[in-house]
């Protein structure tokens, strides 16, 4: 058991490591470095050669490719993703806000589609193949092929313009009081759990569904133990092991989403920030935000792991998921 | 009367949506502490009778009509809760794949437990000991730690006890037992039908035992009823039935069983001139064969990883022209490893292997095209050995196209000539494996290794994933195809009465080691080892000669098949 | 092994066309494909063209109105479809054929082939696609075939993941020995044995990552990342109406419900092929 954990934390770390090699490799060395991709043409037009070459000297650009990156996974292992091109400003104090918003953004989402997704889940398994089951299945694929931008915006409409209840954009500060930003995240977090509840509950669905047509809940029914029990003790816990292997794989798309919500209103959070990064050019931020985006990734990959081996005795012996 | 069904049907939704009975007017009646077996081939319903008895149908089918009286008390009147009382109380079940029916995230003691909990209102503690000692009433040993083990961490005898004891949990009047030990080794099986009859005479357990094997029902049951289609075929005490049966139906089945008392194969006078050489060579010399898996196990796709063990040690043995040897063993008794190395799955390990007089050194992609061609390969499982996505007609065309370079057309043809040769319409050609019966799907890989007009072939438990009916044909088939050709054949089978029927020779394998070898009718007359005679006790013949129809002797073999020897 | 067998495909054709959900999907698509192709001959401005003033309301002239710079909405939006569909089409396919064969290398293969391409794998999984683009867009720059690479490297990793499992079922079946005893090399095993009983799998993965591939190429139009104005495309459209959402929610009502529509139809429409053909869609159905 120890020995699948201790696989698994180290495939996690090779996978940052690999991450963060992608990272480095698509932002600073092809085709050109990062003062190359942060100037535009009208900054190149004006510096003299002799000015870059000091300007990359002063940034270590000048360093090989190599040393560079050894350095910059160094200082990201610490949380330390060097200073900005453009102000000279440490990436640190720009992201570690917007990361506390988005990780509060995240958790709530949690909070609320996890358990919703299971009351919804086992509801559609129970009454299999019939009306509970068919509007689940139905509204579960119109739920997640909902765009984030277009249920933003429809939630935005109907409970901020139509019937403003909820204010349409977030006019906080980066450091606003969680209590504040709780009552604003309302309209964000439903539309995150639009598709997250879509998503979850027709997985567990689809396990629930597999296990109770199982040879061992044909065994407990015919030894004559109860339904409930059957479902909350038997099917369950079963159910979850798929359910996790697959929902691990959905927590990119979920920050995915989660870079579109902040966007849409205008949360302040490290999506956003990563957005106008981008247009700016910032490569720094750029590879900080896209690094702690993965970070979190396979921290709640390895927690799925982690669970399934909790769940599932069988995995404790063996090694791989597939 | 303890149970009785009268004129049960249960009806199903077949693919086009119509109604169709899997259970068509079955009527039975079973005392206190009688046992009744339940017999039939695969599809004939006694598998959803079973289930039926305890008020139970699986999703898609149901009772359409008749009683089903515990009792007295006709059950299927019962609303769920009460016959959810009646499961496992006054009837338990005990299933057919002990791994796949419990739960795997649960220990074995918790799944007892839930059961006496539900039905007799037990404290945890008291649970647990009861549980504790029906484990150790079904001969499990060290039970109380057991109790804490999850299903995976058994042996499949185990965990076979494990539902066993979960059935008898409750003391029920009635066990009903389906094919539980099908995927057993026949010695465990053996142990676990004493335990069965122990228990029964312990507890004074009715028994209801279903069963495609007629042996093993002859050795637990007093009375028997034959299966086909849903219906009753026969019904009756056990021997007399056996010895008299009044059914042609019941006939064919029982004299399709294979026996280890049945003759060995007749061989045509003239053997074959052996193939590279006017009779010099055996087509298969082995010498001291060896084979070891590597620690940590082999990246070889076909067969499971194995830690560092010897599968096969100094196993010797020659193949003549046109006759077969019988390799016979139980599961891990590295049969199938020695059919790997001589096919070319694996590559060889050590001692020498001689084909027709060439050494044999290299896996199957290393050896000659000719090589390739002229050591065929047939598999278990029918339906996995088919691609389900090629036709019957590119199934075969391949091995002619690739050996003999024949033309799509004249490959056609040959395909069609092969099909009708194994007894197939030609027009089968267009089909594809899933819409071919288990006898048909073997029979096309059967016919696929003799495309290649094989010197030897390699027969890996061909038959034991079929009915015995469909058995005996491609059983006969197989016999005649090499009096015809001359091939000669390593036949594999845990089933001694299979190997009886078409081997010359035989070897008995345990655990990699030979314990037994020589002529068939000499080994199986007079076992030397002590497991060969063990193998034979477990294989039993329970089964009387039917007067008039069997054994059947050299002669009338040879008028029956004739025309396969000509 | 899922999949149906060849043969049932009436059977699988019947079962469709009596779930009135995959049918309502798969008229869905059909009409949003049949405007996308003959879109430039039907509408009645061109879409760039400023036909008219900002934001006149519809009317005889304008059926829907004009958007901020007097541009005909109806027209804009007829297109709007045309440039996401065409990327994610490209995109998927790419992604499709070369995740089908690394995919079935991985698993065939085994050892360390199998390692390395699942270690890639799992290296992209980890990275949250619209964080994917960004870290491309500063050294790649914005452009159609940056975005047609990116929506190839975006599904690429889950068509492999699909496919080996599929073909790790496939590899221990007596069938595949028997090929290996035949001689038949590495390529033709995979194309005769294991491509054709992946074929359905493939089919329907192409659809789930279709409607996955037009939210991405939309959400990322809409954050700026994606198509570049002035083309018209419903994403892009939904960010240039948001500022005006208190005044016109039209400018973003109309080509959300067009995307909603057409994605929603895929995903109706693949759902019931899945189900049809034996297969389900549920576990596929991740945005990644």
């Amino acid at each position: 058991m120890l020995s699948a954990i201790l696989r698994r934390i180290g495939l996690s770390f090779l996978i940052l490591v690999l991450v963060s090699l992608f990272v480095f490799v698509a932002t600073e060395i092809l085709p050109g470095d990062a003062l190359d991709v942060s100037l535009t043409d009208d900054d190149l037009a004006v510096l003299t050669p002799a000015q870059l070459a000091e300007m990359r000297a002063a940034l270590g650009l000048d360093r090989p490719a190599a040393v560079r990156y050894v350095d910059w996974l160094s200082g990201a292992l610490v949380g330390d993703f060097g200073t900005t091109i453009l102000t000279g400003a440490p990436v640190g104090d720009i992201i570690w806000g917007p990361l506390r918003n988005s990780i509060l953004l995240a958790v709530l989402t949690t909070l609320v589609a996890v358990p919703v997704a299971m009351v919804i889940g086992i509801i559609a398994a129970w009454w299999r193949d019939r009306a509970p089951d068919a509007i689940v299945s139905t509204g579960a694929v119109v739920g997640y092929s909902l765009p984030e931008f277009v249920s933003g915006n429809a939630l935005i409409l109907l409970f901020a313009i139509w019937l403003p209840i909820f204010p349409a954009t977030i006019t906080l500060y980066t450091q606003g009081p969680m209590l504040d930003m709780l009552v604003v995240a309302v309209l964000p977090v439903a539309t995150i759990i639009i598709g997250s509840i879509a998503y979850l509950s027709r997985l567990l669905r689809l396990g629930l569904v597999e296990s109770l047509a199982s040879d061992y809940v044909e065994r407990a029914r015919l030894a004559g133990v109860s339904e409930r029990r059957i479902v909350f003790v038997h099917a369950v816990p079963a159910s979850l092991v798929p359910t996790l292997n697959a929902a691990a794989l959905y927590v990119a798309g979920l920050l995915s989403g989660i870079v579109v919500v902040e966007t849409v209103f205008a949360w302040p959070g490290l999506g956003l920030e990563l957005i106008n990064a981008i247009r700016k050019r910032e490569v720094a931020v750029v590879q900080a935000a896209v690094f702690l985006g993965a970070v979190g990734v396979v921290i709640m990959n390895l927690m799925a792991d982690l669970s399934i081996i909790a769940l599932d005795p069988r995995v404790r012996r063996n090694t791989g998921r597939s | 009367m303890l149970l009785e069904t009268t004129d049960l049907r249960i009806g199903y939704l077949d693919g086009a949506r119509n109604m169709k009975l899997a259970v068509d007017g079955v009527s039975l009646a079973l005392d206190s502490g009688q046992t009744l077996g339940i017999a039939g081939e695969s599809g004939c319903g006694k598998s959803t009778l079973a289930r039926a008895l305890m008020a139970y149908t699986r999703p898609g089918s149901r009772i359409v009509g008749g009683q089903v009286r515990i009792g007295g008390q006709n059950i299927l009147d019962l609303p769920e809760p009460g016959r959810r009382a009646i499961r496992g109380r006054k009837i338990a079940m005990v299933p057919q794949n002990p791994l796949s029916s419990l739960t795997f995230h649960m220990t074995i003691g918790a799944q007892i437990d839930e059961i006496l909990r539900q039905h007799e209102g037990l404290s945890k503690a008291a649970a647990r000991a009861r549980s504790i000692a029906l484990l150790e009433a079904t001969a499990m040993p060290d039970p109380a730690a057991v109790h804490g083990r999850y299903p995976h961490e058994l042996s499949g005898g185990q965990r076979q006890r494990v539902v066993i004891a979960a059935a008898l949990a409750c003391q029920p009047d009635i066990l009903v037992l389906d094919e539980p030990t099908t995927a057993l080794d026949k010695t465990t099986e053996l142990k676990v039908l004493k335990l069965v009859s122990d228990l029964r005479d312990r507890f004074g357990t009715a028994l209801i035992y279903i069963s495609h094997d007629l042996n093993v029902i002859a050795r637990v049951c007093e009375r028997i009823c034959i299966m086909r289609d849903g219906k009753m075929v026969e019904a009756g005490p056990t021997r007399a039935t056996f010895a008299a049966p009044r059914e042609a139906y019941t006939r064919m089945l029982l004299r399709a069983v294979p026996r280890t008392t049945d003759p060995s194969p007749v061989r045509p006078p003239t053997a074959h001139p052996a193939p590279g050489g006017p009779g010099a060579h055996p087509v298969l010399q082995v010498e001291n064969l060896s084979y070891h898996y590597a620690a940590g196990g082999l990246a070889l796709p076909f067969f499971p990883r194995r830690k560092g063990v010897l599968a096969v040690r100094d196993l010797s043995f020659s193949i003549r022209a046109g006759r077969t040897l019988g390799l016979v063993g139980e599961s891990g008794s590295g049969k199938s490893t020695v059919a790997a190395v001589i096919s070319g799955l694996l590559p060889p390990g050590g001692g020498t292997l001689r084909f027709c007089g060439t050494p044999l050194r290299a896996a199957a992609s290393r050896r000659s095209t000719d090589l390739r061609r002229r050591i065929q390969m047939v598999f278990q499982d029918p339906l996995s050995s088919l691609n389900p996505r090629l036709s019957v007609g590119r199934i075969l065309m391949r091995p002619l196209r690739i050996f003999f370079g024949m033309n799509p057309i004249d490959a056609r043809a040959e395909a069609g000539r092969l099909l009708e040769r194994f007894e197939m319409p030609v027009a089968m050609l267009d089909r594809f494996p899933r819409q071919l019966s288990g006898g048909q799907q073997q029979r096309v890989a059967l016919a696929r290794a003799f495309a290649a007009r094989p010197d030897l072939i390699v027969c890996d438990e061909v038959t034991s994933a079929l009915d015995v009916s469909v058995q005996d044909h491609v059983l006969d088939l197989l016999l005649s195809l090499q009096a015809e050709t001359g091939t000669a054949c390593l036949f594999i089978s845990h089933d001694l009465g299979v190997i009886k029927r078409v081997s010359d020779d035989v070897i008995v394998l345990q655990s990699g080691e030979v314990r037994d070898a020589g002529p068939t009718d000499a080994v199986f007359a007079t076992p030397r080892h002590a497991y060969t005679r063990l193998l034979l006790e477990a294989a039993g013949s329970v089964i009387e000669p039917i007067p008039g129809h069997a054994p059947v002797s050299p002669a009338s073999q040879g008028t029956n098949r004739g025309d396969l020897h000509a | 092994m899922p999949g149906a067998i060849p043969g049932t495909m009436p059977r699988a054709m019947r079962q469709i066309l009596r779930t009135p959900m995959t049918v309502i999907g798969l008229v869905l698509v059909l009409v949003h494909v049949a405007v996308a192709l003959c879109a430039p001959w039907i509408i009645p401005y061109g879409p760039s063209q400023l036909a008219g003033m900002p934001f006149e309301p519809p009317g005889d002239r304008f059926m829907l109105g004009t958007d901020v710079l007097g541009r005909d909405y109806l027209s804009r939006l007829l297109m709007g479809g045309r440039i996401t569909l065409t990327v994610a089409l490209v995109g998927v396919l790419i992604a499709i054929v070369a995740g089908a064969f690394l995919g079935l290398c991985a698993a065939w293969f085994g050892g360390l082939t199998d390692e390395v391409i699942m270690r890639l794998v799992d290296t992209k999984v980890a990275i949250p696609s619209i964080l994917l683009v960004g870290v491309l867009i500063p050294g790649f720059g914005q452009s159609v075939g940056v975005l047609i690479f990116v929506i190839a490297l975006v599904y690429v990793a889950g068509v492999i993941r699909t496919v080996r499992a599929q073909a790790l079922t496939i590899k221990p079946q007596s069938f595949v020995a028997a090929s290996v005893l035949r001689g038949e090399s590495s390529l033709s095993i995979m194309l005769r044995e294991f491509l054709p009983n992946v074929a359905d799998l493939l089919c329907v993965e192409f659809a789930i990552r279709m409607s996955s591939a037009i939210l991405l190429v939309s959400s990322l139009s809409f954050l700026g990342l994606g198509i570049s104005p002035p083309t018209p495309d419903w994403g892009l459209m939904v960010s240039e109406g948001v500022g005006y959402i208190h005044t016109d929610p039209w400018l973003v009502i109309y080509p959300s419900i067009a995307l909603c529509t057409l994605v929603v139809g895929l995903n109706l429409a693949t759902e019931g092929v899945a189900n049809a053909l034996g297969l389900d869609a549920a576990r596929g159905m991740v945005k990644g």
